[in-house]
């Protein structure tokens, strides 16, 4: 098992160091102790946790201050209570959407249940602000053998995306894989979109889907009415077809936005599809190009070891 | 001395017995006994079991006196209520906690992981949890905030062997929206009136009937 990191927040050293010795446990997590909600913010800037561990109250703010910053730089990190304030006591204002785990700390045995309670929320998810695929893990597993840096396959996407956006005479087309936490635009004519947050980005919905998925106005939408990072890209409108591989698992999609209102024809959809099939074969090849190569490559490190032995 | 298999079940339901662990989306229109079928999903078999509602339509002690009426035994000890709606009042007696809005999904979040941890402390070792409904969170919070709530509530009640058992009126969200958050739970109940009949039916869990099956439901 992989070893994870946690990020302790707690200015009472003695319950911090009582944390951070139950956490640490059997020697498969790595915590990081801070005292503050900006030491916390600092230390989530400099390093990615898998889990966050805070206390309620903090000397310049409180937990749910801490949640918060988690929610603005990785949105997917859960993030527990761990506190003896009661939930009275505990003051949501301003802070009704960062969702957190609560855990008081004043139950028996609390430390134990929440090294049980990282583990779980790790490994399950929990905290994530978007739907889930049934078959996360394999669809991950997928995606890794298409998405190596030696595949590069950006100069045919380019071209495919570029032609894209002015075929459909739309403001942007892209072509994205939609990896653990994050989208990552492959190719991206009409805009310079690197990488999206998976809950700001409107591909997590589409992979859902065995067909395409479209959003005529993204205001009339209940689950992006509301996504302000949508408008901050002046998408309004949003056609989009998963990337299905031969074995399928969707890896990603293609797909064509817009900075306005607008309606997609079935013509326009069925060519769409053609873009996305045609954008599939090109990862596909690469992938058993890719195949191939490594297999040339172990029948010669084979080779050189059975000469080595024989010499 | 003979192990009995550890199952929820449902007297008096067209429904088999699930496993603990189980996440139930159950979907159908408010005025057509949805309501009263969360509620019997809800009715505790033995004292060992506790029952939690996050009320969101209905206010925390309404709730609680409507299960009483259903036949839930009221052991305050081990049965309780969120209080979700808007302005809803607290009550220590009756075991309700509130929250203040149904657009307070971390106070909400809060107040249940709070409460199911009273109630498994109170020796109820499995948990029946309803929400009735998702809808005034689906309208009033953002949608990233409620995936995020529902992950939360059917994580804790998976890895607690709880079940979970959790309304929406399909008229009030869109189709699209109601299959994402499909996706967060293991199987749904779909309930219909037809002709002056309701009848429900079983999507997505094991050994259950999959076709429409009557169901006497009292109240509108």
């Amino acid at each position: 098992m992989r070893e994870l990191t946690v990020l302790c927040v707690d200015a009472d050293e003695a319950e911090r160091e009582a944390t951070r010795a139950a956490l640490v446990g059997d020697g498969e997590v790595a915590v990081t102790a801070v005292g503050s909600v900006a030491a916390a913010s600092d230390a989530l800037r400099s390093e990615a946790a898998d889990c966050v561990v805070t206390a309620y109250d903090l000397p310049d703010g409180t937990g749910l201050d801490v949640a918060a910053r988690i929610r603005e730089t990785t949105p997917d990190t859960p993030c527990i209570l761990f506190t003896d304030a009661s939930p009275d006591r505990i003051d949501t204002a301003d802070r009704e959407d960062v969702v957190v785990e609560y855990l008081p700390r004043d139950m028996p045995n609390a430390r134990e249940a929440l090294a049980r309670m990282v583990g779980n929320l790790v490994e399950q998810r929990t905290q994530v602000g978007y739907p889930l695929p049934t078959r996360e893990d394999e669809r991950l597993a997928a995606l890794e053998q298409y998405d190596r840096p030696e595949m590069d396959a950006a100069d045919a996407f380019d071209r495919l995306t570029t032609l894209a956006r002015k075929y459909f005479d739309v403001d942007v087309a892209f072509v994205g894989v939609i990896d653990a936490h994050e989208e990552r635009f492959l190719a991206c004519a009409g805009a310079a979109w690197e990488t999206l947050a998976r809950e700001d980005s409107m591909c997590t919905h589409t992979i859902l889907r065995d067909d395409l998925m479209v959003v005529e106005d993204t205001h009339e939408d209940d689950r992006f009415a509301d996504n302000d990072r949508l408008d901050e890209l002046n998408i309004r409108a949003y056609a989009g077809v998963p990337l299905e591989t031969p074995r399928g698992a969707t890896v990603g999609a293609f797909c064509l936005t817009h900075d306005e209102p607008r309606t997609f024809a079935e013509e326009e959809l069925a060519d769409l599809r053609r873009f996305a099939a045609e954008a599939m074969d090109q990862l596909e090849l690469r992938r058993q190009l890719n195949e191939c190569e490594d297999e040339r490559d172990a029948a010669r490190t084979g080779a050189g070891d059975a000469g080595g032995d024989g010499s | 001395m003979s192990v009995q298999e550890p199952t929820y079940t449902f007297e008096g339901l067209p429904l088999e017995g699930v496993e603990p662990g189980t996440n139930i989306l159950v979907t159908g229109p408010a005025l057509g006994g949805i309501r009263e079928l969360t509620m019997r999903m809800l009715l505790r078999r033995h004292s060992r079991e506790g029952a939690l509602f996050i009320a969101a339509d209905v206010d925390g002690r309404e709730t609680l006196t409507d299960y009483e009426t259903l036949g839930g035994d009221l052991d305050f000890a081990r049965v309780g209520a969120v209080d979700c709606t808007e302005n809803g009042v607290g009550d220590d007696d009756h075991n309700v906690h509130a929250v203040g809005s149904p657009a307070d999904l971390t106070g909400a979040g809060i107040e249940f992981s709070s409460l199911y941890e009273r109630i498994h402390a109170n020796g109820a070792e499995r948990v029946r949890t309803a929400v009735y409904t998702l809808s005034p969170f689906v309208v009033y919070a953002p949608a990233k905030s409620v995936f995020r709530f529902v992950h939360t509530l059917t994580g804790r009640i998976r890895t607690a062997d709880g079940l979970g058992v959790c309304a929406i009126d399909p008229g009030t969200v869109d189709d699209q929206t109601l299959s994402s958050i499909a996706q967060a739970f293991d199987g749904k109940v779909e309930l219909r009136e037809a002709d002056g009949r309701r009848a429900i039916r079983v999507r997505g869990l094991p050994g259950q009937p999959e076709d429409w099956q009557p169901v006497d439901l009292d109240t509108a």
